[in-house]
């Protein structure tokens, strides 16, 4: 298994598409981030004072766009295989196509962290540094509103997060084998499709993977990918009755690594052993 | 098992490609039926048949890349996905076979360098023998067709398989290239390699097999030594493929 990870590492080290979607993460978290930060406090604005931790939060946590294009590097690791049929030549190599599929989502899962890790540090570089150059510091003389721990399990949030949603894009192309289908998928579902659902089912949102993930990241619940705010909403009484908060870490955790083996699962027990013709 | 039995299985099994009653059907098109034929060590097979013939269905279902509805494909007497070290054993060239566009000929054969774990070496090796040394650090995308073949060949050869499935393999080889191909393939045969390939260049297969397996809508129609297909045929392989494959060859005024 360790070699067939190692040729699939090498594999994305020698087309440009992975480091064209880690640098399009990096400058796309940068953006949010440094727009989040030059709001916050404003008045009337929805971002609060760097000074405070939610305002603070908001910008460090700015890391979902990053794990949106982890979960889309990991479909362009099983689709690309279709797409150039280069399918044929990886399963002349390994004809057990299971340990292919595991190598891949492994691999998905290395790459994906690096998206979640250059996103968090570029978040958290981000809103120290507003906030340093603006000297709001936290409460009780603390420099900054949110202690070192808790920006460390944010972004280790982040890397964890974004590690599973690129294994579950590595099954997911399995799944679906068409590049064009599976990143559309991908945008749909984290964009529309989950905050559609999480707007009319409240309860259900904090079980929706990608919601999961970026929560996971320390994101508040309900906010999408760059703090946008979801667009379907219930109204206000009944949502602050009947919404949940965020799931604990280990549950986020398990529930996206259990959604990654069901879904790979599925897709060795159908559309892997297909012909390849 | 009769004596004559066991005699008539022993040459079966000691081949190093063997397809037994191969069927695959897609929904209802029969795109191989019931087909058996074997590629002998140390010699060229040609696998011929007209467009649509099941060629390419069968050399897949080999590989382990199609899964025959009936029947049974085997390589050195066990499926291809049985097979220790597949690389090692097999190398194959398919028509749909390459590289990524985006990725160069050097990196495109370090990835299967590492599949089948040969050293660095095999790659400059290959990449002279092909004669592509000096396109090595281009992107394939960048390639010809002819370039992409002599990259599939490459790729094929780098593991030092004792057998080679080839599909169309001179398609978009030039003279010079095709006259290549011709030599290689000899030279590999003569070390007692196995060579399985299609095609449906009647001229070129003429010149360079030893023996021929010729199929017809999923059927096999013949299968014997160059010289023995040819026998009675005034214009040998051609006028014989026609006639096999129920078409009558035109007599020549």
């Amino acid at each position: 298994m360790t070699r067939l990870v190692r040729i699939e590492l090498l594999k994305l080290r020698t087309v440009r598409l992975p480091a064209g979607l880690l640098i399009t993460a990096a400058v796309l978290t940068a953006l949010f981030a440094c727009t989040e930060a030059s709001q916050a406090g404003r008045h009337g604005g929805s971002v609060g004072s760097l000074a405070t931790a939610a305002g603070l939060r908001s910008v460090t946590t700015a890391t979902s766009w990053a794990m949106l294009l982890a979960a889309v590097l990991g479909v362009t690791i099983s689709t690309g295989e279709f797409r150039h049929a280069t399918a044929t030549l990886t399963y002349l190599a390994t004809p057990a196509r299971g340990r292919v599929l595991a190598a891949k989502a492994i691999t998905a899962a290395c790459a994906g962290a690096l998206f979640g890790l250059v996103a968090a540090v570029i978040a958290t570089g981000a809103g120290l540094g507003f906030a340093a150059a603006r000297g709001d510091h936290g409460a009780h003389g603390a420099q900054f509103a949110l202690g070192a721990s808790t920006l460390a399990a944010h972004a280790a949030g982040a890397v964890l997060g974004a590690a599973l949603l690129a294994a579950l894009g590595a099954g997911l192309g399995s799944l679906v084998r068409s590049q064009l289908a599976a990143v559309v998928g991908v945008f749909i579902w984290a964009l529309i499709i989950e905050s559609v659902i999480g707007g009319i089912f409240t309860a259900a949102r904090p079980y929706l993977p990608y919601t999961a993930a970026t929560t996971l990241a320390g994101v508040q619940l309900g906010l999408g990918p760059g703090g946008f705010h979801v667009t379907v909403r219930t109204h206000p009484a009944i949502a602050a009755a009947a919404a949940p908060g965020p799931l604990p870490f280990a549950a986020a955790a398990a529930l996206l690594a259990g959604t990654v083996i069901v879904v790979a699962v599925v897709a060795r027990l159908t559309t892997v052993p297909r012909d390849v013709a | 098992m009769t004596t004559d039995a066991m005699s008539a299985a022993a040459p079966l099994a000691a081949a190093p490609v063997e397809a037994r009653g191969l069927t695959k059907r897609f929904g209802p098109l029969t795109a191989v039926n019931r087909l058996s034929f074997t590629a002998p060590r140390g010699a060229i097979t040609g696998f011929l048949g007209p467009n649509g013939a099941g060629k390419t269905t069968s050399l897949r279902m080999l590989l382990g890349l199609i899964t025959p509805t009936e029947g049974t494909a085997l390589i050195n007497g066990r499926r291809y996905s049985a097979l220790p070290g597949p690389l090692h054993a097999v190398g194959a060239v398919l028509e749909a076979c390459t590289a990524h566009p985006g990725r160069t000929a050097r990196n495109h054969l370090r990835i299967h360098a590492m599949a089948g774990d040969v050293p660095g070496e095999r790659i400059t090796r290959v990449l002279e023998l092909t004669g592509l040394a000096g396109a090595a650090d281009r992107r394939a995308g960048e390639f010809s067709l002819g370039m992409r073949q002599r990259l599939g060949l490459a790729t094929a050869l780098l593991c030092d398989p004792e057998i080679l499935i080839l599909d169309e393999p001179a398609n978009g080889l030039d003279p010079e290239g095709v006259r290549w191909l011709r030599q290689l393939l000899r030279d590999l045969a003569a070390e007692g390699r196995t060579v399985l390939m299609s095609s449906h260049i009647l001229a070129e297969v003429a010149q360079t097999a030893d023996r021929v397996v010729i199929v017809d809508q999923g059927h096999l129609v013949a299968q014997a030594t160059l010289a023995e297909l040819t026998a009675g045929h005034d214009r040998g392989l051609e006028d014989a493929f026609l006639r096999l494959t129920g078409h009558t060859p035109e007599v020549p005024r």
